[in-house]
């Protein structure tokens, strides 16, 4: 087997301040993940964990380390798209129809027709066929974020960046979210890193879940996922799902309470 | 309903204060005078035509000079803080100097002329224009802009499919700020020396005592300005079709 899709070596990112020291968000970041691994990182509020995310995605810089992908070194945002990005929030365009949306990506990389019928494809992929001229005011949130999804995979990217993409829905929606997201997954087979900050969601998805400290954020541990494929609900019951929970949920306990614990947050 | 409701009683008080109250023609006149004097300068003599497009020129040249100048230089404002530092203190400066106090001076530059009127009405319209235009692309479009480099969309395109359109809304509602400031704009410029047009006519109108005629330019001015907010706001709808959906909700 090739290399590994992503490498970071070191990453470091502070904002200087007014004072003589500093801001560190994040610091000796090293992470390794390989060709179709959905590994998830989790830690607690504010750790850095979604600047992390964007330094890699290359929206920021990173104030020292390297970026490696494909074993080629990142130097700052190229015209390559490389990468989807699958937002937090309300990221859709609203001046745009669902189609439109996620052919954003293509335009310019791609003749019309064919970046269309791409685009109908990865719409119908996370089931939103007959949604294509709806606007995304017309969409439930749970809709929203599977255009969300399309159009971060209609650029076919070597890694898909997910930031905390159902952290807005209801528990309902969400867990039938995550259910989705791993039925696209295994028919894409994309490399994905996924933040969140819920345990069991980064358990269910991943294959690797990497527990970020409080900040300055750095990894503080990473657990493989001993869950076979393909996955369902019923995982959330198996005593290695259970246990890996409780052992995840302790360090996050312990880094909460570095910072002076839940009051603080 | 109750906008019906609201305006018929507002005529009503009018009516009630003109005829029982002051009763005097001098001061103020019944809105029925107001209303048949209207509709005879309309229909009969017609010899409120040549005022009212005297006065529409002025406002749509002064209106579109305004978006000309106002939107791009909003844009490059947001766009570079070059362009930004050099222009917001002549902006502040512009903006809180109340027009009037540029009338003199405009017509001493310009003449007696359209030209003068136009450059009032513009010094009227531009700055909303501007700084709506200014806001939109600044401010509101931050989140915007983060999808487009993530996508990794180039400057232009950049400019096109995420700073432009998510501006539209702003630019819009810019023009119909710009319309009540316009219409002032058009009654200050013919006060100096116009011999024609609406503002022309309420000035004469007030040196004779002339109250019909007086009110029914307050009331043109009035429609106006209801009419020009109103044709806007169409075409924000036609413009922003996502837009009226969202704010239903």
């Amino acid at each position: 087997m090739a290399g590994p899709v992503l490498e970071l070596r070191n990453l470091r990112k502070e904002i200087p301040t007014a004072d003589q020291e500093p801001f560190v968000i994040f610091h000796n970041v090293s992470l390794t993940v390989r060709e179709g691994e959905f590994v998830s990182i989790v830690g607690p509020s504010g750790c850095g964990k979604t600047t992390l995310l964007r330094v890699i995605n290359g929206l920021l810089s990173p104030s020292s380390g390297q970026i490696f992908i494909d074993g080629k070194e990142q130097t700052g945002a190229g015209n390559d798209l490389v990468m989807g990005f699958v937002f937090q929030g309300a990221s859709l365009l609203p001046w745009r129809t669902s189609l439109k949306n996620v052919l954003l990506g293509l335009e310019g990389r791609k003749g019309p027709g064919e970046a269309e019928e791409i685009a109908r494809f990865y719409l119908n992929l996370v089931g939103l066929s007959g949604f294509e001229h709806h606007y995304p005011h017309q969409l439930s949130g749970g809709m929203q974020q599977r255009v969300n999804l399309a159009r971060a995979l209609v650029v076919d990217p070597r890694i898909l960046l997910m930031d905390e993409p159902f952290a807005s829905l209801d528990a309902q929606t969400r867990t039938f979210m995550q259910l989705e997201l791993l039925r696209i997954w295994s028919q894409t087979k994309k490399t994905v890193i996924f933040i969140t900050h819920m345990i069991s969601e980064a358990i269910l998805l991943s294959d690797r879940v990497i527990v970020f400290s409080h900040r300055p954020g750095k990894v503080r541990s990473e657990f493989a996922v001993p869950l076979a494929r393909p996955r369902t609900l019923d995982i959330k019951s198996d005593h290695r799902f259970v246990e890996l929970e409780n052992v995840v949920w302790k360090q996050i306990e312990e880094e909460v309470k570095i910072t002076g614990g839940f009051t603080q947050m | 309903m109750l906008k019906l409701i609201s305006i018929v009683g507002g005529l009503g008080c009018w009516h009630f204060l003109a005829v029982w109250v002051i009763n005097d023609s001098v001061l103020l006149v019944s809105p029925l005078v107001v209303i048949a004097k209207g509709y005879e300068m309309l229909f009969v003599t017609a010899d409120l035509y040549p005022h009212l497009f005297a006065s529409w020129w002025i406002f749509f040249y002064g209106m579109i000079l305004a978006t000309v100048v106002g939107v791009p230089v909003g844009f490059l404002m947001a766009l570079s803080p070059l362009v930004r530092d050099y222009v917001s203190p002549w902006m502040t400066a512009l903006y809180t100097t109340p027009r009037i106090a540029f009338a003199p001076v405009l017509l001493l530059w310009f003449g007696i002329d359209i030209g003068s009127r136009i450059a009032i009405v513009f010094l009227g319209c531009v700055f909303p224009i501007l700084i709506n235009s200014f806001y939109g692309m600044r401010v509101v479009s931050r989140d915007f802009v983060e999808v487009g480099r993530a996508f990794r969309l180039s400057g232009g395109r950049l400019f096109l499919k995420i700073l432009l359109p998510a501006s539209v809304p702003f630019i819009l509602a810019g023009l119909r700020l710009a319309v009540g400031r316009g219409l002032t704009g058009v009654a200050i410029a013919e006060w100096f020396g116009a011999t024609e047009g609406l503002g022309y006519l309420i000035f004469f109108a007030g040196q004779t005592l002339n109250m019909p005629i007086l009110f029914v330019g307050v009331a043109v001015f009035g429609v106006l300005g209801v009419l020009g907010f109103q044709i806007l706001k169409i075409i924000e709808d036609l413009a922003t079709p996502w837009k009226k959906e969202l704010e239903a909700k």
